[in-house]
């Protein structure tokens, strides 16, 4: 237990099977449940793969989420850099932390994201629609899966429609691995003057919605600075983006892979809800999320941890532990996957969670029910999934 | 079972709403939770459920966050 003498391996660990997590965690977790791991820049960190442990460490405020400062566990040096420039609340603590989230927390509450629920059908409907016109085959992630979340995103934030084209675009160019870095770097910065004057315009002729409310609220009352506020728009944007489209194109793989979940949920379209909760604890698409620095000594299961010692605590760890969930490479509708930590945990689990499992829920009941012979248009070996801070798809070609 | 709200760790989260509807309500104005029922109530597995999904641990069943 704890510190191993032979040379620590490196985390992050590949996947032998694309569609679950790396082997090394059950291993681990069977062996040795709280260990060492080397990380890209030659640190250290323990690494957590018990349910109960993860779950423990992220909901303990003596650990912190500052990704800005030089030793925050990272899984590399890419994703190292991006969260250090990160400003919005997800790399604050404790008060400072809520203060900036509970501002946020109205316009996310279960009634509210209910609401949404006109809105989003219609916008599915008319994905669905275009893709029928076009016919078989697409790129579902192009057609359905990306352009979705970004137009929530506006619809939360009471963005005209009209601005999600080309948010979808800068998004897209700043996220996607195929990118030059000089483009990426544009695109982003893009994002910010596009926050930034959708912050002028509403401060100057409030049009109703959240980013007019918030500033007249807040922004005026010196709750929150400008710049804060630009940050936690950016962060719903990122936070909301690809982690739904790879939600979208992740599952509905896995769901055309259980043909027989399959038609049962088309054949009793309640159990959607089910449905949705297991693909998210079996994809946990966040999964490099959570690292995590000690801000004192403190004991995670029988390890203890010094101050200044960096955790990572994986969630795919936490949801494939069969302590939690027996049997968790199998996809499973029918147990209760609702304790996932596919959100996270603490402080800091996603606030945007109800609306992805609105849009979830959504999509999938659709989908089908629209293309019930829908399948995969490449074998499925070809498919090109996307290592990056959330795990996913790059394209998904389907037909029907 | 005795249910507790510690409101002033409350994120607005709503996990417990999602659990449990007719005990835990979501204040409109800030997204904090309500208790909707007494303090004291009979044993329910929905509500120590929606206790333990609570990302922050601002509900006490019998005194503790589980």
């Amino acid at each position: 237990m704890g510190r191993e003498s032979e040379r620590l391996e490196k985390w992050p660990f590949a996947r032998e099977c694309p569609v679950l997590p790396p082997g090394a965690y059950a291993e681990r977790r069977s062996r040795c449940p709280i260990s060492q791991v080397e990380l890209w820049d030659g640190s250290s960190a323990w690494l957590l793969t018990r349910y109960a442990d993860i779950r423990a460490a992220l909901r303990d405020a003596r650990f912190s989420s500052d990704s800005s400062v030089p030793r925050f566990p990272a899984p590399n040096e890419a994703i190292a850099a991006a969260r250090r420039v990160q400003r919005g609340f997800v790399r604050l603590d404790g008060e400072d932390h809520n203060r900036q989230r509970r501002l946020l927390a109205p316009y996310f509450t279960v009634n509210h994201v209910q609401s949404l629920r006109p809105l989003v059908e219609e916008k599915v409907n008319a994905l669905l629609d275009a893709m029928e016109t076009h016919g078989g085959p697409v790129d579902l992630v192009e057609c359905l899966a990306e352009p979705l979340p970004v137009f929530l995103t506006c619809a939360l934030l009471g963005l005209s429609s009209d601005d999600s084209p080309y948010l979808l675009d800068r998004v897209k160019t700043w996220m996607s691995a195929d990118s030059k870095a000089e483009d990426a770097t544009k695109a982003a910065n893009d994002i910010i003057d596009f926050f930034r004057r959708v912050i002028e315009i509403e401060a100057a002729n409030p049009t109703g919605g959240m980013v007019a409310e918030l500033i007249r609220q807040h922004v005026m009352e010196g709750d929150i600075s400008q710049e804060e506020l630009l940050w936690m728009l950016h962060l719903l944007l990122v936070g909301g983006f690809d982690t739904a489209a790879n939600m979208i194109s992740l599952g509905t793989v896995t769901l055309l892979n259980h043909p027989h979940e399959l038609a049962q949920m088309t054949a009793d379209p309640s159990r959607v809800t089910k449905v949705v909760e297991e693909l998210l604890r079996f994809h946990s698409v966040a999964h490099f999320t959570a690292g995590r620095l000690a801000k004192e000594d403190l004991i995670v299961g029988d390890q203890a941890i010094h101050a200044g010692e960096g955790i990572v605590a994986p969630l795919p760890a936490a949801n494939f532990d069969p302590a939690a969930f027996p049997d968790p490479e199998r996809f499973n509708p029918d147990r209760n996957a609702r304790t996932h930590l596919a959100f996270g945990f603490g402080i800091h689990q996603c606030l945007g969670q109800p609306v992805a499992r609105l849009e979830l829920s959504i999509v999938f009941a659709q989908l089908f029910k629209r293309f019930p012979t829908l399948r995969l248009a490449v074998p499925e070996s070809d498919l090109a999934y996307n290592n990056s801070m959330i795990y996913g798809l790059r394209r998904l070609p389907i037909t029907w | 079972m005795k249910i507790e709200i510690l409101r002033e760790k409350c994120v607005g989260a709503g996990n417990c709403v999602e659990l449990a509807a007719k005990i835990f309500g979501q204040d409109e104005a800030d997204g904090k939770v309500v208790l909707k029922s007494a303090a004291e109530i009979d044993e329910n597995p929905d509500v120590r459920q929606a206790a333990m999904l609570c990302p922050v641990g601002a509900i006490l069943i019998d005194g503790k966050a589980p």
